[in-house]
């Protein structure tokens, strides 16, 4: 895919008057205005979900720098996503620590039972699995992040568990 | 100073130099990819690596400073196997595709490989693949072959200032991107080819047509703008393949202008044979024929030359000779911007260098559109506010200079004396008023705010004034100037040397111009006047381009159509259409000769290339006219002769031509330190005032003549006729179709709006149905 | 509560840990928390202090182990520029885990050991920059801090003192890197964090080219109990050259991994036998990593090594960041190495040619390695690449990158023989 865009066919998106405020506060804290564009990629992710180009065009025109600045930070961190996840994002810990306490078979068994592989999305959009390197909780391993939220000493129970209460509570969410 | 020994030779460099300059200011090679000396250090590729003794591990030579008594050794066996590797390094994602690559036989990668790669990789796994990049109409890319040494994202921050190229991803995802489709938005773009060390990043017009070792290189000066860059022209036999930026020259890189124009050498509009025009049809013939016809048209009438200030010091000097030899009745002009002949205070060309101007304490453009017009120049400023260095500027338009100069006017023309009158009014204010300030203060009522912007820069010890088109096409600007001078003069700044008064002028060779011609000048506006008259019998135009280029097409207009032509030039252009004679002259590319550009540097070049047909150099041209017109001797018959002659007018270059002036050596500009013009008060006749917009890409018969500036130029192009939006609001007007009246008449015409222009000024693009407005000063604007 | 007798000192950082509620600044100045703070404002001047850390003997807990002291004397005065004190709490090297505790369990020790670097510094504006999945972590320094600004122990005029300082918990979003403390201040700065060559130094030229100082989390905690107690005390804790108590991240093979504070210099028998309940398999491990996935490997011949700078140092590696990785008689090596490698090359920069190109390679020829798909000359491949890209890259990343590899060839030549094409057939 070309990563060249042409900025004038994009669909404009916002911030909300809130959101500007507290902008305005991450701003004000740093020597210079740039500095609060990982702060701002932070909430601009909360708000859309991922980062679209339009959204980085915001971010861009938000604190005034140059969009390919923003493109530079977003595609060199790996936590800034430009594809959408699934509602549940499983990142999972296979680095040293978790490697030697089980985790690359715990990562085999969520995959088998969500049907996916690593980095896929499940076709209901509930679950993504992706593979992430040492979360730095290795007392705890295996260690999986559930949306930011980590567990620990993980086992293939607790997964099964995590996921049958999240397709539970989406059904009742449905019904 | 630091004292230090490089492979046991001691050399002596200033403090903090880095290794790598070090060794290069003392020729030995140290092998490098991402270090370039006109941009930050990077020190990503680390082939530089060099040992120092004590230090555990080897250092990057381009990035580390040399110390006392420091010991580094360049050549050990660690650093051999170190660069073979980081050859290897960078070959296993690279392609094999010598052959095939224009970069091939001038490439960094190649050269490398054979003096420390290893013969063979052994990197068996499968290769990356990256996708190609459109930067625009001149630069193609082939990002495999990327080393992702940065050079080309440091140059669009730090040199473009567009900043549009950036790395994406990491690790060995990593990859050089720019962000906006189809255009590197850059009047540099081009010195991106020359600057990749291998062929990511490669010269478009000219890829796949020939390869480096067939290419002869003649060193030249451009003549596409007052700057006059040193270049070098690339041939295949006699034609002009390319032209890139003389490393051995005075700058670190030529503009898009001067390195695409090459196209215009072999373009259709190139006059290569004399013409004479029969029966409506302008036919080829000998060059008796064409000098017969010339003779007749021009022999005992009354003659008006205009030419292009752009011919070298032999060609200039040779239409004087020819004017006093047999046609000293004739008038000569050649600025087509400049409406007040008035003498100025200081004419045109910089008292400084360049360089003298970046480092200066303060810089002020006065009305000037620097990035068009002397992108170089432009380049240097960026740099000078990227280094925390104030810019002011005070001018009609807000031009895009992809920089911020921190202290910026907009103002309309009109406003010029009130500017003026009040930085008078503020250095009066701290006692350094004088009687002649007063004179001129009396003159002008009004104050205009912007005027503390300059008064402030005006007290700093070294300030550099550039005073640009929008000052010296104004009606008034001999006043002006005179004012500004006072200014000057008041806050310190002497008249000697480097004072900080730059006049841009219109083209090369403005301070020989006014020494030449000085005596005889006259206006273009006053001598279309005059042919209009019904003054003049014939018309002389020597590589002038009043249609196309300047404030006078609409008149210009009109007299070609009534009175006799004569053209005489390298590009036929829109003017053959009028010309009853064309006389053939030789390319810059095609001659030797002098060049003095707008700092005053001589260039001489001496390796021209051959004429394609049977085109002569102009002072030949000249020197056979003169003859024809029946001169009993010819004034000159040699470029030696032609010096001397130029000397008379410029005792100076006599040692320059003797090789007793140094390569440093300046000619200095011309002032009239009599000249004591006062504003005139007169107000335009109209609410707004017209200015006319300056284009890289069109202005000049040799842009228009290039089909790949024509490109550049329609996709950098702004709407052709544009105003501030509270200016359309206050008239009850909206963005579409206006009519614009002057005192020429009345036309309808779409009218733009951009925040970056001044209130009050319609800025008008001197091409298609809005082009003739640029001949008036101001106008009106009403709905259709 | 920490004793004065250093020889009776069973904790620093760690000392008030796990009492409940001491994330609250009540709990916490209950607890002692900024009891001695007032005294270092108004009776201690910025040469006293930084006199007292470097007699401490603290060294950079972050990984470096510079002198802090010394670090701290390198900032220039009255260049007319703002000095900034960043902390790094990037936490990225595999292994390590310490500084999360202290930040969600201690958040206020942190901070009290911030205010006081500050006023040592003279900085106005500090920030701590934490890894961006530490989201909790992030929001309970958030609400510490802001308990301490409501209390007047941040922000302007400290507790009526000429002395303000501001405290910002600034994010970072997944770089490993970023933990290098010149990509940490590139971070910071609203780019890609990709480390700067040095010099200059970030105390000289670092924070938008201001003088900056970049600490490390247990640094930094560290520093109220070295002021409340003298350098002279702590610098009688743990060995010569290795002073004071340290925290050490056990992970992998172990009964019990976790952070353990310890006093430096403890042989690492004796902190995984009896604080990590020994190994999960066997009597000696097979190979400990000491200091975190960038330093090389150890084998059972140094089970007894003291847990100090020189010695670690002697046995051939590196205490870090003192995160140890315990590997037993089950562990696969070559696997672990193939999945090292990958961290690397996931988080090279990108910059430096050595190691973008050499991270993926090595990644590369060690996937191969592990399917049976290379021979002896892949085995000199990773042996050069490796060589090569360590020592000569603009950060260390490289030197961690080789550092897996160069054990594993050197440590288990046998058992990476074993996985050869010939060998594998
Ligand atoms: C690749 C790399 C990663 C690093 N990661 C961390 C880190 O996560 N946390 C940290 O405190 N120091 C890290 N460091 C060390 C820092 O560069 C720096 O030395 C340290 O923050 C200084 O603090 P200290 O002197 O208090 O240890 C890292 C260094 C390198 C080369
Ligand atoms: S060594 Fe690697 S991570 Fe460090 S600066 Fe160089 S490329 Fe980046
Ligand atoms: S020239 Fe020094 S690292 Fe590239």
């Amino acid at each position: 895919m070309s990563m060249q865009v042409d900025t004038t066919q994009m669909e404009k998106v916002s911030f909300n008057a809130e959101q500007l405020e507290e902008i305005r506060e991450l701003v004000a804290r740093y020597p210079h205005p740039r500095s609060a564009l990982l702060p701002v990629l932070h909430l601009a992710q909360q708000h859309f979900g991922y980062l679209p180009m339009n959204v980085q065009q915001l971010v861009a025109d938000t604190l005034d720098v140059n969009l390919m600045q923003v493109r530079e930070v977003v595609t060199f961190y790996t936590m800034f996503r430009e594809q959408p996840t699934g509602k549940y994002l499983l990142e999972v810990c296979t680095n040293a620590g978790c490697m030697l306490n089980g985790a690359c078979e715990l990562l085999e068994h969520m995959c088998r039972t969500l049907g996916i592989r690593v980095g896929e999305t499940t076709p209901d959009g509930l679950f993504t699995v992706t593979e992430v390197e040492c979360a730095g909780a290795c007392g705890g391993a295996p260690v999986v992040q559930v949306n930011n939220v980590y567990h620990e000493k993980v086992t293939a129970e607790h997964m099964d568990q995590l996921i049958a209460d999240a397709r539970a509570q989406e059904d009742g969410g449905v019904a | 100073m630091t004292t230090l020994y490089i492979d046991d030779k001691e050399v002596t460099v200033p403090a903090n130099t880095s290794i790598l300059e070090a060794c290069r200011m003392h020729g030995v090679d140290v092998p490098y990819f991402c270090y370039h000396p006109e941009l930050k250090v990077a020190a990503n590729c680390r082939m530089c690596l060099v040992e120092v003794e004590g230090w555990p591990k080897p250092a990057a030579s381009c990035c580390t400073p040399v110390a006392e008594d420091m010991r580094v050794r360049t050549q050990t066996e660690t650093l051999k196997k170190d660069r073979k590797m980081v050859m290897e390094y960078l070959l296993i994602h690279h392609p094999l595709d010598c052959p095939v690559c224009d970069q091939g036989g001038d490439c960094k990668l190649q050269d490398y490989s054979v003096e420390h790669g290893a013969s063979q990789g052994r990197y068996v796994e499968p290769k990356r693949r990256t996708e190609d990049k459109n930067l625009g109409p001149f630069i193609t890319t082939c990002m495999t072959r990327c080393i992702h040494c940065t050079r080309c994202v440091r140059f669009a921050e730090e040199v473009a200032g567009t900043g549009d190229m950036g790395v994406l991803n990491r690790g060995d995802h990593m990859r050089i991107d720019s962000i906006v489709e189809d255009t590197l938005r850059s009047e540099l773009a081009g010195n991106l080819a020359e600057l990749c060390p291998v062929g990511a990043l490669l010269d478009k017009p000219s890829n796949d047509v020939s390869r480096p070792w067939e290419l002869e290189r003649h060193h030249s000066t451009c003549i596409q703008c007052p700057h006059g860059c040193d270049v070098i022209i690339e041939s295949r036999g006699d034609e002009v393949i390319r032209i890139k930026h003389d490393p051995e020259g005075a700058e670190a890189w030529i503009c898009d202008r001067g390195r695409y124009v090459y196209d215009a050498f072999r373009s259709d509009d190139r006059l290569l044979v004399p013409a004479v025009r029969k029966q409506g049809e302008l036919l080829a013939c000998d060059w008796n024929e064409a000098l017969t016809r010339a003779r007749e048209l021009l022999k005992d009438k009354k003659v008006g030359i205009i030419f292009s200030p752009s011919w070298s010091l032999e060609g200039l000097t040779s239409i004087r000779l020819l004017h006093d030899a047999v046609m000293n009745e004739a008038k000569v002009a050649f600025d087509l911007h400049r409406r007040d002949m008035r003498p100025f205070a200081f004419e045109e060309g910089l008292s400084m260098s360049t360089a003298e101007i970046e480092a200066a304490d303060e810089v002020v453009i006065l009305g000037s559109d620097l990035r068009q017009r002397l992108p170089i120049l432009m380049q240097r400023l960026r740099r000078r506010v990227a280094n925390g260095k104030a810019l002011t500027r005070i001018g009609a338009m807000n031009y895009r200079t992809n920089t911020s100069p921190g202290k910026d006017a907009l103002i309309r023309p009109r406003d010029w004396p009130a500017v003026i009158a009040r930085a008078m009014e503020q250095l009066k204010d701290v006692g350094k008023g004088s009687p002649a300030m007063e004179a001129w203060l009396e003159r002008v009522p009004a104050r205009h705010e912007a005027g503390k912007l300059l008064a402030d820069a005006l007290m700093a010890e070294r300030c550099a004034v550039l005073v640009g088109e929008e000052i010296r096409a104004h009606e008034d600007a001999a006043a002006l100037i005179h004012g500004i001078d006072l200014l000057m003069r008041s806050a310190g700044h002497g008249e000697a040397g480097d004072d900080g008064r730059n006049l841009i002028p219109e083209g090369m060779n403005a301070q020989v111009l006014s020494a030449v011609f000085g005596d005889i000048r006259t206006g273009v506006g006053e001598l279309l006047q005059a042919a209009e008259a019904g003054e003049l019998d014939a018309l002389m135009l020597v590589g002038s381009d009043p249609l196309g280029d300047g404030l006078f097409s609409m008149q210009a207009r009109r007299v070609l159509r009534q009175v006799p032509l004569v053209q005489v030039g390298a590009i036929g252009g829109q003017i053959a259409e009028f010309a009853d004679v064309q006389l053939p002259a030789a390319a810059y590319s095609e001659i030797e000769g002098t060049f003095v550009n707008m700092e005053g540097r001589v260039r001489i070049a001496d390796k021209p290339l051959r004429s394609i047909g049977e085109e002569r150099p102009l002072w030949k041209v000249m020197m056979r006219l003169t003859q024809e017109l029946g001169a009993d001797d010819v004034p000159a018959v040699s470029l030696d002769e032609l010096r001397q002659k130029a000397a008379v007018f410029m005792p100076e270059l006599a040692d320059v031509f003797a090789g007793k002036k140094g390569a440093e050596w300046r000619m200095p500009t011309a002032r009239n330190r009599n000249a004591r013009c006062l504003p005139s008060g007169v107000e335009p006749a109209m609410a707004l005032d017209i200015v006319s917009r300056f284009s890289m890409y069109r202005e000049g018969a040799w842009a228009r003549a290039s089909g790949l500036l024509r490109e550049a130029g329609q996709l950098f192009a702004l709407p052709d006729v544009l105003v501030h939006p509270h200016t359309l609001r206050q008239l009850g007007l909206e963005e579409g179709e206006c009519v614009i009246r002057t005192a020429s008449g009345e036309i309808t015409h779409h009218v733009g709006t951009r925040e970056d222009v001044a209130e009050g000024v319609l800025f008008v693009a001197k091409r298609g149905g809005a082009g003739d407005l640029s001949t008036e000063t101001s106008a009106s604007l009403r709905g259709v | 509560m920490i004793p004065s007798d250093p020889s009776k000192v069973t904790a620093i950082c760690f000392d008030r840990i796990h009492l409940p509620g001491q994330a609250t600044l009540e709990v916490a100045r209950k607890n002692g928390a900024y009891s001695y703070l007032p005294t270092v404002l108004n009776e201690m001047n910025r040469e006293q202090i930084i006199e007292q850390v470097k007699i401490s003997g603290l060294r950079g807990r972050g990984g470096a182990g510079f002198p802090t002291g010394l670090k701290w004397s390198f900032v220039p005065r009255n260049t007319g520029k703002p000095t900034y004190l960043l902390c790094n709490a990037d936490e990225g090297e595999p292994g390590t885990f310490k500084d999360r505790d202290i930040m969600r369990f201690d958040p206020h020790l942190l901070i009290e050991g911030m205010i006081m670097a500050g006023f040592a510094l003279g900085v106005h504006d500090a920030y701590i920059y934490i890894r961006g999945e530490f989201l909790h972590e992030a929001n309970v320094m958030n609400a510490a801090i802001k308990e301490a600004y409501a209390a007047n122990l941040l922000g302007e005029h400290i507790l009526g003192t000429d002395f303000s300082m501001h405290l910002t918990v600034h994010r970072g979003a997944g770089a490993y890197v970023c933990g290098e403390e010149t990509a940490l201040i590139e971070s910071l700065e609203g780019r890609p964090g990709r480390p700067r060559f040095k010099p200059p130094f970030p105390a000289v030229e670092g924070f938008y080219r201001c003088p900056t100082v970049v600490n490390n989390v247990e640094t930094l905690a560290t520093i109220p109990a070295i002021l409340e107690h003298g350098g002279q005390w702590h610098k009688q804790i743990g060995v010569p050259n290795s002073a004071g108590m340290k925290i050490f991240s056990v992970s992998g093979h172990v009964n019990k991994p976790g952070n353990y504070e310890v006093p430096m210099g403890m042989p690492l028998r004796v902190l995984v036998e009896e604080y990590c309940g020994g190994l999960q398999h066997g009597d000696v491990p097979k190979a400990v990593i000491p200091g975190g996935s960038s330093t090389p490997w150890l084998g059972p011949e140094h089970y007894d090594v003291p847990l100090a700078y020189d010695e670690i140092h002697k046995a051939g590696s590196m205490l870090g960041s003192g995160a140890v990785i315990i590997m037993d008689e089950t562990a696969d090596v070559v696997a672990l190495t193939r999945r090292l490698s990958h961290f690397y090359a996931h988080e090279s920069c990108g910059q430096c040619t050595p190691c973008r190109e050499g991270t993926g390679w090595l990644e590369r020829v060690m996937l191969r390695l592990e399917a049976g798909g290379c021979n002896a000359r892949d085995i000199e491949v990773l042996q050069d690449a490796s060589e090569h890209m360590a020592g000569r890259t603009i950060c260390a990343l490289a030197d961690g990158a080789a550092a897996p590899i160069l054990s594993l060839l050197r440590m288990f030549p046998d058992e990476v023989n074993s996985y050869l094409a010939e060998n594998k057939a």
